[in-house]
């Protein structure tokens, strides 16, 4: 109470006045958020309902959590979620990681040159769109694309291997895909927390006899540490996130026990067989989980007195 | 400066996280915008002279032609009118209606596929009964037994079946259906042998494979391969309904006799068809990568001559392969494909081919509810069913893309029937309408064929040398005639045009989906499998899961029903 008080003391007319252009800026901003990302949250009143594109959302009977109950009863929904939090999962560990390493590899790079070419060609691939990608990788991996041809001239198999007959090859496929499109691009932020460190901080560790590894260890490391650490909370609120296209695109018959994701299934429920309700609620239990992970991934840096998100 | 840097990087994401969010929730939730919808159409609403504008989407994959089309142009001068067509791009139908019903815009005219009935419960489709009786060329499209089976729940007509409609007296060279289909050069190389079992065949792609590994320019042969992606898996799945000798019913079989329905995944045959395909997978016969490759994969592999043979619908095929083997000039080599009257003994007849024209009454043209000028739409329609407006949409410009002969009969000269089978001409010069309601059979100046697919002279000089000779040796004269044709077994046929409406709001409709993706994930598992007793058994155990008598007793039902439905009028 004595807080808020202050807080509208604080704010007079003067300083309105002088702060104006402010304000009027960031009216736009806050429209923008009411009518794209607050309105639409009306839709989610679908998935209580039996909705009908017929009657809309203002004359479809309300059922409940009745499409809730249908959703976690269907043994499929259980598999998605397990398949979307495996490849997030998969995803997220293995662009993370890569893209740190990159990172503190290209900054140890001298040669100013070289050290550009090669972050400009590794970001490359970042504006491909998924379609691409998976045009590449299907080629790629194909009965006689260049992967299989290497493999049978070097001997490591006697047949061409299918890759996408198999479902243990789906996930590490994915990805491998998503590390080569993106870690160039993650590596960015990472370098750019790099360049931010003090110099005269590897001068006194070079006074103090650390080499290369040491540098690393305790001055570019705990550097970017609150870079990581931020980076990875909003990064865990998307492990949901898994992807749409690449599994989408990338799938068929034989691997979809493994291939399909939480997207697909609101696609193929919500869409095609125009279930717009069972879509709905399956859209909102992967929001509901998503803010969880991201509260529960922020108290922790909160306890341990790391950057945190709020 | 630290904090600095990570505020300014942290300011950046959350505005990239804030877009992407509303990106991603929008997909689900857009009806909101249901109400406000204004109508998708362009139409300019001026009638005096200028040419009104319509659109249209259909949900199936097509080509879309030029803005300044030739053909076009002359009907939008003699109708009045102009419709910009759009097709299916990179999502099933299911996907395009479904988004479209969703957003509550609509283009004026529709083909729904197999979303029509979800169009029609959505009421975004405009009831056609008032209207049908003031244009003439439309009502006389179908007889009133045709119409009526096209009425709705609520004993309305909403969309019009376009094709398989027979003027006259029947017309018919392609077998435009599914098929065995080989290669012209296999049975040349065999001597032109009598293949009529699925051993037979199989037999004489291995010994043609055997002697011929490799193509002429040293590439590779693949002897037989299945497309399987997505809805297009009918190569794989439904064979034993026409290797027991049934015409396509699609999704089961009809006993004519007991008018039962049986289910085609379990029988003895369906066991004896997907065994032989696994003794010719491990043989290394069937083409391993059969069930990943996409569809437009499996064209190019098609098109350059190298599958020897596979089971597909001509229409699925052919468009593109066919002009691309003959662009290649592999038709001189024989790698055309040739339909062969295949069933699993030789005491069975085949049905592959059915005469009569079918009403798909599950889907067709229809007129939605954001059409503002519904009377000027339908207008269109009856117009280009007139002889000369049809003539135009598929014999094209009389003199550039067909000639008269002195006995009134159409025809092509050999550079006329090259460039309208070329691409580009395609799209800049002609203009089918080809999703619009159109005849076959017999001109009505009772001589010409509808199109120039049933002129019977202008289809056997455009064959090339390799197909003729085949066709010679087995004394046909047209695809159809390699297989024999049946009439149609009963009133109810097909039954396809029922289990395409069938919908998960059913348990039948709920079953048939899990059963599709059973067989989707285990047929190829079957083929594949080391040790096919098992492998059949683990998918017979998984595809009873899906309760497929469900599905089943729905389909006798609408089978009964449909019967009943004729019975009404043959009295």
């Amino acid at each position: 109470m004595e807080q808020k008080k202050r807080l509208f003391k604080n704010i007079s007319l003067v300083e309105f006045k002088r702060q104006r252009v402010l304000i009027i800026w960031s009216v736009f901003f806050v429209a923008y958020g009411l009518v794209f990302c607050y309105a639409p949250l009306v839709g989610w009143l679908m998935a209580f309902q039996n909705y009908k594109p017929k009657d809309g959302i203002l004359h479809s009977a309300f059922i409940g959590m009745t499409k809730f109950k249908m959703l976690f009863s269907d043994a499929t929904f259980i598999r998605v979620i397990r398949n979307t939090l495996a490849m997030g999962v998969i995803n997220l560990v293995a662009t993370f990681v890569m893209a740190i390493l990159f990172a503190i590899l290209l900054n140890e790079i001298r040669l100013k040159g070289s050290k550009k070419v090669i972050q400009t060609i590794s970001y490359l691939p970042h504006f491909l769109s998924w379609i691409i990608v998976t045009g590449i990788l299907h080629d790629a991996l194909s009965g006689s694309g260049i992967v299989n041809e290497l493999l049978t001239k070097f001997h490591l198999v006697s047949q061409p291997i299918n890759f996408f007959a198999h479902e243990e090859y789906f996930w590490p496929i994915v990805a491998f895909a998503n590390v080569w499109k993106e870690t160039g691009w993650n590596a960015i932020i990472y370098l750019a927390a790099i360049t931010a460190i003090d110099p005269s901080l590897y001068e006194a560790a070079a006074i103090d006899g650390a080499g290369r590894w040491n540098k690393i260890k305790y001055v570019t490391l705990p550097g970017i540490k609150p870079t990581i650490i931020i980076l990875l909370i909003m990064n865990i609120g998307n492990v949901l996130n898994a992807g749409f296209e690449i599994q989408y695109l990338l799938g068929n018959g034989l691997v979809q026990q493994v291939s399909q994701t939480i997207d697909i299934y609101v696609l193929k429920w919500g869409i095609s067989q125009m279930d717009y309700s069972l879509g709905t609620a399956a859209g909102i239990f992967k929001s509901a989980v998503s803010i969880v992970l991201i509260l529960i991934c922020n108290t922790i840096a909160k306890r341990h007195g790391e950057e945190r998100l709020f | 400066m630290k904090k600095k840097v990570v505020s300014v990087i942290l300011a950046t994401c959350m505005l990239g996280t804030v877009l992407a969010g509303c990106g991603k929730s929008s997909g689900g939730d857009s009806t909101g915008s249901t109400d406000s919808a204004a109508s998708g159409s362009e139409e300019s609403g001026s009638s005096d002279g200028s040419v009104k504008e319509f659109t249209a989407f259909f949900a199936v994959p097509g080509s879309e032609i030029n803005d300044d089309n030739e053909i076009q142009q002359i009907l939008a001068e003699k109708t009045g009118v102009k419709v910009k067509e759009t097709w299916l791009t990179g999502q099933t139908a299911e996907e395009a209606i479904g988004t479209l019903i969703a957003g509550g815009e609509y283009p004026d005219f529709v083909d729904a596929g197999d979303g029509s009935v979800q169009m029609y419960e959505a009421g975004a489709l405009v009831a056609l009964d008032d209207y049908l009786d003031k244009y003439p060329n439309i009502k006389e499209f179908f007889t009133d037994q045709e119409w009526d089976s096209l009425r709705q729940s609520d004993g309305k007509i909403y969309w019009i079946p376009q094709f398989s409609n027979i003027y006259g007296e029947e017309r018919e060279c392609t077998h435009n259906d599914e098929a065995f289909w080989i290669q012209a050069r296999v049975l040349e190389w065999a001597g032109y042998p009598e293949v009529k079992t699925m051993d037979q065949y199989f037999d004489l792609i291995e010994s043609y494979y055997a002697a011929n590994p490799t193509m002429e320019d040293g590439t590779a042969i693949i002897p037989y391969t299945i497309l399987c992606d997505d809805w297009r898996y009918f190569c794989l799945e439904n064979a034993p309904q026409f290797l027991d000798g049934y015409p396509n019913d699609g999704s089961v079989i009809v006993d004519p006799n007991t008018k039962k329905i049986i289910d085609y995944n379990t029988t003895d045959t369906a066991v004896k068809y997907f065994k032989k395909l696994n003794e010719e997978y491990k043989k290394g016969i069937v083409d391993p990568e059969s069930f990943t490759q996409t569809y437009d994969e499996y064209i190019a592999k098609l098109s350059t001559g190298r599958v020897l043979g596979m089971i597909d619908q001509w229409w699925d095929f052919s468009n593109q392969t066919e002009d691309a083997i003959k662009s290649a000039g592999l038709d001189a080599q024989g790698c055309q494909y040739i339909p062969l009257p295949i069933t699993i003994d030789e005491s069975v007849k085949n049905q592959w081919h059915n005469s009569g024209g079918i009403v798909h009454v599950s889907s067709g043209l229809a007129i939605t509810t954001s059409c503002k000028d519904v009377e000027g739409a339908l207008q269109f329609v009856n117009d280009l069913l007139d002889q000369e407006n049809h003539n135009l949409r598929f014999w094209g410009v009389e003199g550039t893309d067909y000639n008269v002969g002195d006995d009134g009969m159409f025809g092509r000269t050999p550079e006329m029937r090259k460039i309208v089978a070329d691409t580009a001409y395609k799209a800049s010069h002609l203009c089918t309408y080809s999703y619009f309601p159109q005849w076959t059979g017999t001109s009505r100046d009772g001589k010409n064929a509808m199109k120039p697919e049933g002129q019977e002279a202008e289809f056997y000089d455009g064959l090339s040398d390799s197909v003729r000779k085949c066709f010679e040796a087995y004394g046909a004269k047209t695809y159809v005639e390699m297989l024999g044709t049946s009439p149609a077994p009963g009133a109810w046929y097909p039954m396809y045009t029922f289990s395409q409406t069938m919908t998960t709001s059913t348990p039948g409709g709920t079953a048939w989906n899990l059963m599709g993706e059973c067989k989707h994930q285990y047929l190829p598992k079957v083929v594949m499998a080391e040790d096919f007793d098992a492998g059949w058994a683990e998918y017979m155990e998984a595809y009873n899961a899906c309760k497929p008598e469900d599905f089943l007793s729905e389909m006798q039902t609408e089978l009964d029903r449909r019967i009943a439905e004729a019975a009404k009028y043959s009295n």
